[in-house]
């Protein structure tokens, strides 16, 4: 069932006088429950596409639909609320709040949102713990090692209940063990929750834990490569 | 998708911003340290500006005639001998009757010219009741030869030492009065100096004849006045309160309604002082907005400096679903904790010493031997700082909306960045 359904998105800007084609007709569906990878090299349009796709971004042609919503006609205001309670975000770096602590971060989204004090307390310890940082949840992210800010900050998509979690280059500042380490993470957490991640990379480690891997180049889609492998290992577990 | 809407809760916006507030703590705690010793400053400035200024006042209301005065219609305008309250016996009881709580001084003022055979100089002859009045109790002890008058001395004035120099005259010495009547003749009355002072106010020292109301009664009988009704020129009215000066003028005016008398607060009764009073105000407003300014930047470089180191982290929430107007609440609560700090600090910091100064005082006696006379009246040489409720409050506001609007700019630049802007930082 789709969940994201991405047609004609163009996204072009000026620099200078020269023209720059970021995205370029790129149509695109993803279902539920996916876990998918946008990889190319530097420039291939990666971050450019997941901003579009997260509202982060208006393109300059085509639509996006997240389960009915078109993301390109919302408004500013009705855009913050759409990722407020929609998306979950994981960026490369600097992902938290600094002046709160691992649990006030990722309760902070669900704050936001509206939940009572015992419900999002309950649901931060939850996925604190499922990425294992009890011990480290109090701890502010100054006292934090950069994996254990990264799954800080996957605790806080996934805690708030989005239906697509967008991770722009997750594993880029990591070192191999916590790159792996937060991936098995991710990947364990999208098959419990049934939640559909989209993550851009050009981490071979990344690559190979994906389901699904849509290579980009210049803006278009070269390739979009479902990896059946993974299906059935999914199955298994 | 669902029309569910994301909320910033106060208790959220105000331990972010409290938080944010002491990211930098050497940089807020300067900000603070010179926010509160600027307002510190102007605090002390302004209460002593008050406290010289109130000085002025209560001695130029003792000096001369009162917090009201109640006078014949047109005297202030313009004063002459023949002007006075003929029925002074009645105006007495009627004033008497309201039980102001105070106290209501019978005077007689005339424009004379006193004499002796050395010189001629012209003069303001205050008939008082000697051991009663205000002016005796404030320049008795000021007397530098002689001796105070006493009650019942028809005869007796005291004189400053500028006129005593003028008239070359001593103490025990004879003075004519002379003052002209309406119908163009002169009129004279001889005295004798029973003292003299030195007020160190050259107004006062050079001009002012003091003498027993009977002395100055006898010329209001030469201009026709009845003595049985016991003719006075005004009646200077002291408030215990002189926050009450508005509703007893009122008071005094409804009782008096009807009679050929009318009852002026000090501010009309003194329209140069006020306005000198409110020059000198201006000065140190003019301070004040120095001060503001400083405070403004202050503030200002604070804010803006944490709002510009913090793009980046002001893109991620937008991207999680901050608004835009949730991102500009959260900036100006950070500015409000600074400000509501700053504006405690201030108060902790001028307000300590607020106390301190309203109890010892400044002593300026050094700094102005020449003596302190200004504008008729004189200010005491050791200044106490004193602020108003009022005043207190004035401040509190001026110094607390500028610092609030100082963070205006840093706000409106934070929430202007687009979430992929501020994330490409």
């Amino acid at each position: 069932m789709a969940l994201l359904t991405l047609a004609g998105i163009c996204k072009y800007y000026r620099q200078g006088s020269h023209e720059v084609r970021a995205l370029h007709g790129i149509d695109l569906v993803v279902d539920k429950g996916e876990f998918a990878a946008l990889v190319g090299p530097s420039g291939s349009g990666k971050t450019t596409l997941l901003n579009v796709i997260g509202g982060l971004d208006t393109p300059s042609a085509g639509s996006a639909r997240l389960d009915g919503t078109e993301i390109t006609r919302l408004g500013e205001s009705a855009l913050s609320d759409f990722r407020l309670f929609e998306l979950g975000f994981v960026f490369q770096a600097y992902n938290l709040v600094p002046v709160l602590s691992a649990l006030e971060n990722v309760e902070l989204v669900m704050v936001l949102q509206g939940r009572s004090a015992a419900d999002r307390r309950r649901r931060a310890e939850h996925y604190l713990h499922l990425v294992g940082l009890d011990e480290a949840m109090h701890r502010r992210p100054s006292a934090l090692s950069g994996g254990q800010q990264q799954r800080v900050a996957v605790a806080r998509a996934l805690a708030a209940g989005p239906r697509l979690v967008l991770a722009d280059e997750p594993t880029a500042n990591l070192d191999s063990e916590n790159a792996t380490a937060l991936l098995d993470i991710m990947h364990s957490l999208s098959h419990q929750d049934e939640t559909t991640f989209i993550f851009s990379t050009h981490d071979p480690r990344v690559m190979e834990r994906a389901e699904r891997i849509i290579t980009l180049r210049d803006g278009t889609i070269e390739s979009d490569e479902r990896l059946e492998r993974h299906h059935s290992q999914r199955a298994a577990s | 998708m669902s029309a569910r809407h994301g909320r910033l809760p106060v208790a959220t916006l105000a331990m972010l911003a409290w938080r944010n507030l002491w990211r930098n703590r050497r940089r807020t705690l300067i900000t603070l340290t010179t926010i509160a010793f600027g307002f510190g400053l102007s605090v002390l400035l302004i209460g002593l500006n008050d406290g010289g200024h109130n000085s002025m006042i209560r001695n130029a209301i003792n000096m001369g005639e009162g917090h009201l005065t109640v006078q014949p219609p047109g005297y202030l305008e313009s004063p002459a001998n023949h002007r006075y309250l003929a029925d002074g016996a009645r105006l007495s009881s009627l004033l008497g009757a309201l039980a102001v709580a105070g106290g209501i001084e019978p005077r007689i003022s005339l424009q004379v010219l006193a004499s002796t055979a050395h010189n001629s100089v012209g003069a303001g002859l205050e008939g008082i009741v000697p051991r009663g009045d205000s002016r005796a109790r404030m320049l008795e002890p000021a007397l530098v030869g002689g001796e105070w008058l006493e009650e019942g001395d028809a005869r007796g004035i005291v004189i400053g030492d500028g006129m005593a120099r003028k008239l070359k005259v001593p103490v025990g010495g004879k003075v004519v009065l002379m003052a002209g009547e309406r119908g163009g003749d002169t009129q004279a009355q001889l005295a004798r100096v029973r003292g003299i002072f030195d007020s160190r106010v050259d107004e006062l020292d050079d001009f002012l004849i003091l003498g027993d109301l009977e002395l100055a009664r006898r010329f209001l009988v030469g201009e026709g006045a009845d003595p049985e009704r016991e003719p006075v020129t005004r009646f200077a009215v002291f408030l215990d309160d002189p926050d009450s000066v508005t509703y007893w003028k009122r008071a005094v005016s409804s009782a008096l309604a009807g009679e050929s008398a009318v009852a002026l607060d000090w501010r009309e009764m003194m329209p140069q002082l006020v306005q000198f009073i409110a020059v000198d105000d201006a000065g140190a407003y003019v301070f004040l907005v120095l001060v503001l300014i400083m405070v403004v930047f202050g503030i200002l470089n604070t804010v803006l400096m944490s709002v510009l180191e913090r793009t980046r982290e002001f893109g991620l929430l937008r991207a999680l679903g901050l608004g835009r107007r949730q991102l500009l609440m959260l900036v100006c609560c950070e500015t409000l904790a600074l400000s509501v700090l700053a504006v405690v600090t201030g108060w902790v910091v001028g307000g300590g010493a607020h106390w301190w100064l309203s109890r010892h005082g400044v002593d300026f006696s050094a700094l102005i031997s020449g003596g302190t006379a200004i504008m008729g009246t004189f200010m005491d040489p050791v200044v106490y700082t004193e602020l108003s409720a009022g005043r207190v409050w004035q401040l509190t506001v001026i110094v607390f909306v500028a610092t609030l609007a100082s963070g205006i700019y840093p706000a409106l630049k934070a929430v202007r960045v687009t979430p992929v802007q501020a994330l490409r930082t």
